[in-house]
C-alpha cells in the first residue's frame, strides 16, 4: 500500500463537522463499525487521533488491540464529498481536557451539518460523546469516497 | 434481534446508511449507503449502482456490519450481515432500480447513476445501540402517532373509506379530480398534491389539477422517464422518497464526479412543487395494463410517508384508476348542439394570438395552452368570432380530424378540464361551461380579438 500524508486541504476537511465512521475487524474477519465523535491531525499530517466515546467503543478497541487495522471515513451530509483512509493502530489513551475542547468544536459544526439535513438539534446533541478515548492512528493510504465513478481514487500527497 | 419491520424509518433513505467490510486480507472498508431496502425479516437489500470494493470484499468474505440512524431520534441500529446473492432483475430489483432511477433522471444522470444489482444479505443480528445517546429530555420523545402508525389503523380505514367514498360519488372527471384531492388532506391530512393525465401522444404527462401550490401548475408538462413522475409512469411503479434533499444531494454528488470524468450529463430538471419539500410519495394510475395518469403527494416532513400510506393509497390510486378510464368512455351525445348568438358584455377587449406551426396560443401576449387543448380553444373562438356560436358538443370536437384527437378511448374530457382551468387562471372573461353531458357552452365577458401567426 502507498504511504500517503494528508494535504493541507484534508486536514481542514477532516476535523471540519463531517460524518465519521470507523471500521475495524476481528479475529475471524468479521467487520464492525462504529460512529466516531472527531478527529485531530498531527501537525507533520501522517497521524490522525480519532475520539470514540467510551460507551459504544468495547468491539473497536478490542479488534484494534487483536490486528490494528482501521479504516475511517470522512463524509460531509450536505454534499457527499467524502475520503476514506486506512491505517495502522498506534495507541489508545483516556481523552484529555484538551481533547474535549476539540469534541466540542466538533459537535457544534457536525449538528450544523445535521441541522440543514433535517435532524434537529435538540435530537443530535444527544448523541453520547463524553467520556472518550482517543486512538492514534498512522495513515496509510487516502481515497476519494464521494459516491460515483471516481470513488476509490487514490488521494492525498506521496511522502 | 429487534424485528426489522421495527426499523421501517430508517429503511427509508433519509440518512445515509453506514457500511463495513472485510478483504481478505482483513483490511476493513468503510463507506454510506443510499437504500437499505427491506425485504422479509430474514433480509435486507443494499443497492449496488457501482462495482466497488464493498461489492469486492464481500465476494471474498460475505459478512459486512451496517449502521442505520433514525433521523427522528437519532437512534442507531446495528446489523450484522452475511452476502447471499446480487438480482439484477424480478421484483426486488425493479423496485430499487425505479427509485434510483428516478432520482437519476431528476439529478440529469440518467444513464448514468443506475441500479447494476441488489444485493440480498441474510440479517444475522440486529440490535439498537443504547449507549450512543444519553437520557432524553421528556420533551424530545416524537409523538406516538409518528412513532408507530401501524399500531393504529382504524383511523387510517377510516380515512380510507371516506376516500373511497368521495371519488366513488363524482358524476364526472372535474369532480373526481377535486373530490380526491380534497379527500386526500381531509382523509390523511395531504395538503400538497397534483394529478397529471397522459397527452394524445402517450409521451407527455401534464398536470390537470393541483392542491396546496401557490400556482396551480396547471398545463406543466412532464416527458415520459423523465424525473420522479415520469419515471413513475413510464414504469408503472410507486416511488417515494423519504428524504428528497438526501436523494437529490447524493444524485448531484454522483454528476459532479461523473461530469469530473468526463461524462456529460443531461440538464438538470426543475422539481416540480414544493420548493423545499421533504418527501415524496408518487403513484401510477394503472387501469386494464393503461396508464391513466400518476398522483403525486409531497410532504415538508422528512420520512413523511410511511409504508402504510403506500398501500392505502395503491388501493385508492386504483380506483381512481378504474373511475377515469370509465369516465373517459364516450357516452350518448346529441349531434346538434343549438346555437344562439353571442352578447359580448363589455367592452374590454382580449387579444388572441395562435401561433400555426406549434399550436401555442397566447392571450394578452402572455402564454395560455398549447397543442390539442389550444387548437380547441381556437377553433371554438373562430366558430364564436366568425359564426357567433356558444353551444358545442364534444361529438363535433372529436369529428374535427384537424383536432388529432385519438380514434378509440380518446382525452377529450381531460384535455377541455385542462382548457377550462387555464382559462379560469389566466383569462376569466373566456369561460367554458358545462351544458349537460358531451355539451359546453363558451361565455365570453370580453370582446374577442383573433391574430394567426406563425411563430415567433
Amino acid at each position: 500500500m502507498v504511504a500517503a500524508l494528508l494535504t493541507e486541504e484534508l486536514v481542514d476537511f477532516v476535523e471540519s463537522g463531517v460524518s465519521i465512521l470507523v471500521g475495524t475487524r476481528n479475529a475471524e474477519l468479521r467487520p464492525h463499525g462504529m460512529r466516531a465523535m472527531g478527529a485531530t491531525a498531527s501537525p507533520d499530517r501522517r497521524r490522525l487521533t480519532i475520539f470514540l466515546p467510551a460507551a459504544t467503543s468495547t468491539r473497536t478497541l478490542a479488534n484494534l488491540e487483536d490486528n490494528g487495522a482501521i479504516a475511517v471515513t470522512f463524509s460531509r451530509p450536505s454534499d457527499h464529498q467524502s475520503i476514506q483512509l486506512k491505517g495502522r493502530f498506534l495507541g489508545s489513551r483516556p481523552a484529555t481536557l484538551e481533547d474535549r475542547f476539540a469534541q466540542e468544536r466538533y459537535r457544534a459544526a457536525w449538528f450544523e451539518q445535521l441541522h440543514v439535513c433535517g435532524v434537529a438539534r435538540s435530537t443530535s446533541k444527544r448523541w453520547a460523546y463524553w467520556p472518550s478515548v482517543a486512538i492514534e492512528i498512522e495513515i496509510d493510504a487516502l481515497f476519494q469516497q464521494t459516491p460515483g465513478p471516481g470513488a476509490g481514487d487514490a488521494l492525498g500527497a506521496a511522502r | 434481534m429487534i424485528p426489522l419491520s421495527r426499523l421501517h424509518r430508517c429503511l427509508q433513505g433519509v440518512t445515509p446508511s453506514q457500511i463495513v467490510t472485510c478483504d481478505r486480507a482483513g483490511i476493513p472498508n468503510t463507506t454510506y449507503l443510499s437504500q437499505v431496502h427491506y425485504v422479509d425479516e430474514r433480509h435486507v437489500a443494499l443497492s449496488c449502482q457501482f462495482f466497488n470494493k464493498t461489492r469486492r470484499n464481500v465476494e471474498e468474505n460475505p459478512y459486512a456490519c451496517v449502521n442505520l440512524l433514525d433521523a427522528l431520534t437519532c437512534d442507531t441500529y446495528q446489523l450484522d450481515l452475511k452476502y447471499v446473492r446480487s438480482e439484477t432483475s424480478g421484483a426486488l430489483f425493479d423496485s430499487m432500480a425505479t427509485r434510483i432511477e428516478a432520482i437519476a433522471s431528476q439529478t440529469g444522470m440518467k444513464g448514468v447513476f443506475r441500479l447494476l444489482s441488489a444485493d440480498v444479505y441474510e440479517v444475522l443480528d440486529a440490535r439498537k445501540i443504547d449507549e450512543m445517546l444519553v437520557e432524553p429530555e421528556r420533551d424530545d420523545s416524537p409523538p406516538p402517532s409518528v412513532l408507530d402508525p401501524i399500531a393504529r389503523p382504524r383511523g387510517e380505514l377510516r380515512g380510507l373509506h371516506h376516500l373511497s367514498q368521495r371519488v366513488s360519488r363524482a358524476v364526472d372527471l372535474d369532480t373526481l379530480l377535486s373530490s380526491l384531492l380534497e379527500g386526500l388532506q381531509e382523509a390523511y391530512g395531504f395538503e400538497h398534491s397534483m394529478l397529471l393525465l397522459p397527452d394524445e401522444t402517450g409521451k407527455r404527462l401534464f398536470a390537470v389539477a393541483s392542491r396546496g401550490y401557490g400556482e396551480s401548475g396547471v398545463g406543466a408538462e412532464v416527458e415520459m422517464g423523465d424525473g420522479i413522475l415520469g419515471t413513475v409512469a413510464r414504469e408503472r411503479r410507486i416511488v417515494r422518497i423519504g428524504d428528497v434533499h438526501t436523494d437529490l444531494r447524493y444524485g448531484r454528488a454522483i454528476r459532479r464526479s461523473a461530469r469530473d470524468s468526463g461524462l456529460t450529463p443531461s440538464p438538470e430538471i426543475p422539481l416540480p412543487g414544493l420548493p423545499d419539500a421533504q418527501s415524496q410519495l408518487a403513484l401510477p394510475l394503472v387501469a386494464a395494463d393503461r396508464l391513466v395518469g400518476v398522483l403525486a403527494l409531497e410532504s415538508r416532513k422528512p420520512a413523511g410517508f410511511d409504508d402504510w400510506h403506500e398501500a392505502f393509497l395503491g388501493v385508492v390510486a386504483s380506483q381512481v384508476a378504474m373511475a377515469i378510464d370509465r369516465m373517459l368512455e364516450r357516452g350518448e351525445e346529441p349531434a346538434h348542439p343549438s346555437r344562439a348568438s353571442a352578447q359580448p358584455a363589455s367592452e374590454r377587449v382580449r387579444a388572441f394570438t395562435y401561433y400555426r406551426n406549434d399550436d401555442c396560443m397566447f392571450v394578452d401576449g402572455e402564454y395560455l395552452i398549447r397543442n390539442v387543448p389550444g387548437k380547441i380553444l381556437w377553433k371554438i373562438l373562430r366558430a364564436h368570432v366568425h359564426e357567433q356560436r356558444v353551444d358545442f358538443s364534444n361529438r363535433e370536437l372529436r369529428m374535427d380530424a384537424s383536432l388529432g384527437m385519438p380514434e378509440l378511448k380518446d382525452n377529450l374530457e381531460s384535455r377541455l378540464i385542462l382548457l377550462r382551468r387555464r382559462l379560469e387562471e389566466r383569462c376569466p372573461d373566456v369561460r367554458l361551461v358545462r351544458a349537460g353531458r358531451g355539451l359546453f357552452r363558451l361565455e365570453v365577458d370580453a370582446r374577442v380579438s383573433l391574430v394567426e401567426k406563425d411563430s415567433p
